[in-house]
């Protein structure tokens, strides 16, 4: 491993950023009305100087007010996913882990279901039924990882073919309970399917926004705290305790905040795979797997990954939809089988 | 007495060797050979005792061809008359329970194309229950379709007044309205994500009957709409409809809060129609739905009938969805002379 600089984790974060900008504005252009690059820029900044009535046309703001939410909840649920991949892939010493495979998402989708049937039932005050679902997803994710973890742990030791047979068991077990779900809760809930299959369509309500803005940065900020132990992490558990680091307290942090990552992700897109298993993978190809610069790259990594694949899913079949799911899988799942043959997952 | 004895058992063996040999010459009558709606030629019993309807809108079509007393089983989701959920349930639309129809012993299963499958059909067909499927695009379909089935079931007069009633209530319809321009709406399925109608659904034509046509143009069934696409084409009514099984996730009057959607001249003008869930089964009270839409895109062809439009203007979902279907058609009928 070569010794972290600062100039290199920031040259590769402006990179990745400058093609991150690149992905966003071609997202931006691209969709149901037409907008000029001129014209996207001028409305930007009448945006950012509050000055609504300044757009230069009605597109504008159609614009302003899809388009661009779209793509920014498309970059905060990128990146939420592939750093809480990362860290499992860490935690568990697992280059197959990812929030997926593990079944961790269908374990939020069910919690986020149980608390969209509950919430007609509840006489909450507003601002705690917006984190509602959330809440009930991120206590979904954490509820399945540890049920996965215990499944994969064989005398105290974690197995890995344990572990990842265990969470698909685990996976299916739970899709199976949101689908009885969903097919006895009445007919209002038959569109879930849709959201389930991973889908940014829907726009957030402005609370829900802060909630997932700051939910991630907390959770992505305390992963990072734990960058160099799970360096040490990756070379064994026994051998990390022996360097001094509290493998404890790294697990639980990382646990925690890998189930909060993934519950946002969920609660607001429904379950998208793909982005938490490969883009760490691509990452780690590209620029090493210390874990102090793959953490960063690997959200804006899983950020480009999905702007790219939602742009496809909301324009390949205009002025229809695919859920943005299945585009994930679409590209996902060859580029991984090439990965497995090349000999480097 | 000894002549008596064999007297009787031998005037039994003839009845019966009468019967024996009457039966082929009954056969083809008892039996008939009818071509359903997707094509398949089919032979059914007749007549037909007990029916089996494995769709919501066939329940209701049996309901309104008045042969309830003949229907022995339907779905979990066959609520309309609220009677037909007293049936004998055979499990969902799509998954019904094969044992539980053949434990019923059906002459004839009712199915509809696009709800159930083909496999149920087939798996019927294995143990010799013979199917009908109907298959309607349009509400003239929907109209041919029940008076067949109608003929089929054994109900022809029933049916053909009853299709009678409903052409009747469509011309009648047409009669108003078809000189106003089209209203350009947006038929919601589903919000989250945003589910519209495709161009060659039944509801579509519903729509067109109305005097409205849909904004979105799709030759998928159900597409996912994006967003952005509607806020361009900016529909002038959204239509939403009412469900008696709970409130959507965003009920019609909290998209205005929503990023996106208020940006939808029809949402910042709360520029809505509500209808019964009628408009989603393709079954003769879908005429009914379609009148409450066209009362509420085109109101001002409604304004000369005093007493009735005041009635009829605000709960005519809920007031004709439970009353019987057969006595409304009766109203607009009442209502055209004046109109033309």
């Amino acid at each position: 491993m070569r010794p972290l600089t600062l100039r290199r984790l920031f040259l590769q974060c402006s990179l990745l950023a400058a093609i991150l900008f690149v992905v966003v504005v071609v997202a931006l252009k691209l969709g149901a009305v037409p907008v000029s690059l001129y014209g996207l820029g001028r409305d930007l900044i009448s945006v950012l100087l509050h000055q609504t009535k300044a757009l230069s046309s009605d597109y504008g703001m159609i614009v302003i007010e899809i388009r661009l939410p779209r793509i920014l909840l498309a970059i905060v649920v990128g990146a939420s996913l592939s750093v809480a991949g990362t860290s499992f892939q860490a935690l568990l010493r697992n280059p197959l882990a990812d929030p997926y495979v593990l079944g961790v998402s269908s374990g939020a989708a069910l919690g986020a279901v149980l608390a969209l049937i509950a919430e007609p039932h509840l006489a909450l005050p507003l601002w705690l039924l917006v984190l509602l679902t959330p809440f009930g997803a991120a206590l979904g994710a954490a509820a399945t990882i540890a049920a996965v973890y215990f499944l994969g742990r064989r005398q105290g030791q974690m197995d890995t073919a344990t572990l990842l047979l265990g969470g698909i068991i685990t996976g299916s077990f739970l899709s199976a309970i949101i689908m009885f779900l969903l097919t006895t809760a009445g007919r209002d809930l038959h569109g879930m399917q849709f959201w389930l299959m991973g889908d940014l369509s829907t726009p957030l309500q402005q609370s829900l926004r802060w909630v997932l803005g700051v939910g991630f940065f907390a959770a992505a900020g305390a992963i990072y705290t734990t960058a160099s132990d799970l360096n040490l992490l990756l070379s064994g558990e026994k051998e990390a305790m022996h360097l001094g680091v509290d493998v404890r307290r790294v697990r639980l942090v990382v646990y925690i905040a890998a189930s909060v990552l993934t519950g946002l992700a969920v609660s607001v897109s429904g379950a998208i795979g793909y982005v938490g298993l490969l883009v760490p993978h691509v990452m780690r190809l590209l620029f090493g797997s210390d874990h102090r610069t793959l953490l960063p790259t690997a959200a804006f990594g899983g950020a480009i990954a999905l702007v790219l694949a939602d742009t496809l899913a909301r324009t390949v079949v205009a002025p229809s939809e695919l859920p943005v799911g299945a585009m994930t899988a679409l590209a996902g799942a060859p580029l991984f089988i090439y990965l497995l043959r090349r000999g480097s997952a | 007495m000894a002549l008596a004895a064999f007297a009787v058992p031998f005037s039994g063996a003839a009845l019966c060797h009468s019967q024996a040999a009457a039966q082929p010459l009954q056969a083809p009558p008892s039996y008939r050979q009818i071509t359903d709606e997707i094509g398949r030629t089919i032979r059914v019993p007749q007549p037909i005792h007990r029916i089996v309807s494995l769709a919501p809108n066939l329940t209701e079509t049996i309901y309104a061809l008045g042969l309830q007393d003949h229907l022995v089983g339907d779905t979990d989701y066959c609520d309309f008359p609220a009677e037909a959920q007293q049936k004998t349930k055979v499990g969902g639309a799509v998954n019904p329970s094969i044992e539980a129809i053949a434990a019923l012993h059906p002459d004839l299963v009712l199915v509809t194309k696009n709800l159930n499958r083909l496999e149920t059909v087939q798996a019927l067909a294995d143990i010799g229950i013979p199917s009908y499927a109907t298959d309607p695009h349009t509400v003239d379909a929907i109209i041919a379709s029940t008076s067949r089935l109608a003929d089929l079931l054994g109900a022809p007069e029933t049916g053909s007044v009853l299709a009678a009633d409903l052409e009747h209530q469509i011309s009648g319809l047409h009669d108003r309205i078809a000189a106003l321009p089209a209203r350009r709406v947006l038929f919601v399925v589903w919000t989250e994500p945003l589910i519209s109608i495709g161009n060659d659904t039944f509801i579509a034509d519903a729509l067109r009957h109305a005097g409205a046509v849909s904004v979105i143009d799709s030759s998928q069934n159900w597409p996912q709409v994006n967003l952005e696409e509607v806020v361009r084409l900016q529909p002038e009514f959204l239509i939403f409809v009412e469900s008696h099984y709970g409130a959507a996730p965003h009920s019609a009057d909290a998209l205005a809060g929503l990023p996106g959607w208020r940006l939808l001249n029809a949402v910042r003008n709360r520029r809505y129609a509500k209808i019964s869930d009628a408009i989603n089964r393709p079954a003769p009270r879908l005429v009914s739905a379609v009148e409450d839409l066209a009362r509420q895109l085109h109101p001002e062809a409604f304004t000369e009938e005093p007493q009735d439009d005041k009635e009829s203007s605000k709960p005519p979902a809920l007031a004709l969805s439970k009353s019987h279907v057969l006595s409304d058609p009766t109203a607009p009928s009442k209502e055209q002379p004046c109109a033309r």
